[in-house]
């Protein structure tokens, strides 16, 4: 009972963040909420007991992510110009997807079912045999180390990818932009 | 007694959310999420003790770690207007009016 | 249920409903106060009192384990880290020409104009 309260007061919460950013024009006010809306999602992740996601969002959303849309920021303007198109569009497509996805969890299992296809699977002889094979107590840990090592370092590989090139692309675009100001005086 | 601490940080994120959307200024923005994250560690905290699990505390560190990180990466905004390597100290057009 | 059990419990109530109020208190005034340096004042009680008397509840419900040493941990970063993220918002207010409201009283309508800095 407890839990359903915390866990719908941070959805509401969640939700209302969400709102305040699509109607924010200030893009430095929009980086905060952004920043609060990944704290948001952390707290929910935790009270839904995914600690290892709820650590990526940790690392990922707060802390790169506030940082990189910073740098971005002193590249760009401060101010959203304000959008010409119409909203219906967009909205329809929203809805849509929306609407779809609600209409996928339908056939879910109920939140922690222990019939879930999830649980009978593999999962259930990751759990029975990991102590033995690895001597690891955390199963997440062996099952994303260990079992699925070769599969965590694409992923790593990737993200270091993403990373390099997002840190070439900024530092590459202020240095050009700082030449450009000693020749010609302050455009902006 | 950590239900207490549960309503009592929900209605002072609720409060300090406000504060957010509302702004006027920026340093209001910075201000409030900056206790908005504070209120979250506690919360992570108070949450593992609810349930009866108080072992996920690493998580409430390192949202005590990456918060602060995330204030200092504020600070050099406004005072630098660049993020990275920093090069020269800021002049008087820069931070003046 | 021994006497020192007893003491613990009663303590740790009192630190962790003092802690909360501490917060609240801290939540209202960054909701109520006037201006920018005001509520400065207010979000450091959420971050110095709340915090810390919140942190030992938790700890004298944990009792002598590895989870007090975290909380621990927790409270010394944040009893580092609090003081020094709100300097840095004070002092780069400061510096980008933000300035307290002076003698004719509090005009908190005025500084919506200083946000470019």
């Amino acid at each position: 009972m407890v839990e359903l309260l915390v866990d719908l007061t941070l959805f509401f919460m969640l939700v209302t963040t969400a709102i305040a950013i699509t109607y924010s024009r200030h893009l430095f006010g929009v980086v905060m909420m952004a920043g609060v809306f990944s704290l948001l999602s952390a707290m929910l992740l935790v009270s839904l007991d995914a600690v290892d996601v709820a650590f990526t969002e940790a690392a990922v959303g707060a802390g790169i992510s506030s940082v990189l849309m910073l740098s971005t920021l002193t590249l760009t303007a401060r101010i959203e110009k304000p959008s010409t198109r119409s909203p219906l569009i967009p909205l329809l497509v929203v809805t849509a997807t929306g609407a779809a996805i609600i209409y996928g969890t339908l056939d879910m299992p109920s939140f922690g079912d222990p019939n879930s296809p999830a649980q009978l699977g593999a999962a259930a002889q990751y759990l029975a045999n990991s102590p033995a094979d690895m001597h690891i107590p955390n199963v997440v840990t062996v099952v994303l180390a260990s079992y699925r090592g070769f599969d965590t370092l694409g992923e790593a590989a990737v993200v270091f990818t993403a990373g390099v090139g997002v840190l070439l692309l900024l530092s590459g675009l202020r240095r050009r932009r700082r030449r450009g100001d000693t020749d010609e005086k302050e455009t902006s | 007694m950590f239900v207490v601490a549960v309503i009592a940080l929900f209605i002072a994120m609720v409060l300090v959310l406000i504060r957010l959307y509302w702004g006027p200024t920026l340093y209001d923005r910075v201000l409030a999420v900056n206790s908005f994250g504070t209120q979250t560690v506690l919360f992570i905290g108070v949450i593992g003790f609810l349930a009866g699990r108080p072992d996920f505390l690493d998580i409430a560190l390192l949202y005590a770690l990456i918060n602060f990180v995330g204030t200092i990466v504020i600070l050099k905004y406004f005072r630098y207007r660049a993020i990275g390597d920093v090069h020269q100290t800021p002049t008087e057009e820069e931070t003046g009016k | 249920m021994t006497v020192i059990e007893t003491i613990v419990e009663i303590l740790s109530w009192f630190f962790m409903v003092s802690g909360s109020i501490f917060v609240l208190i801290g939540a209202i005034g960054t909701l109520r106060f006037p201006d920018f340096w005001s509520r400065l004042h207010a979000v450091s009680i959420t971050e110095s009192a709340g915090m810390i008397l919140l942190i030992i509840g938790m700890c004298l419900q944990a009792g002598p384990t590895l989870i007090t040493v975290k909380l621990l941990l927790i409270g010394i970063f944040l009893f580092l880290t609090g003081p020094t993220s709100t300097h840095a918002v004070a002092d780069a207010a400061l510096v980008t020409g933000l300035r307290p409201p002076e003698s004719e009283g509090l005009k908190a309508e005025k500084l919506d104009e200083d946000d470019n800095g």
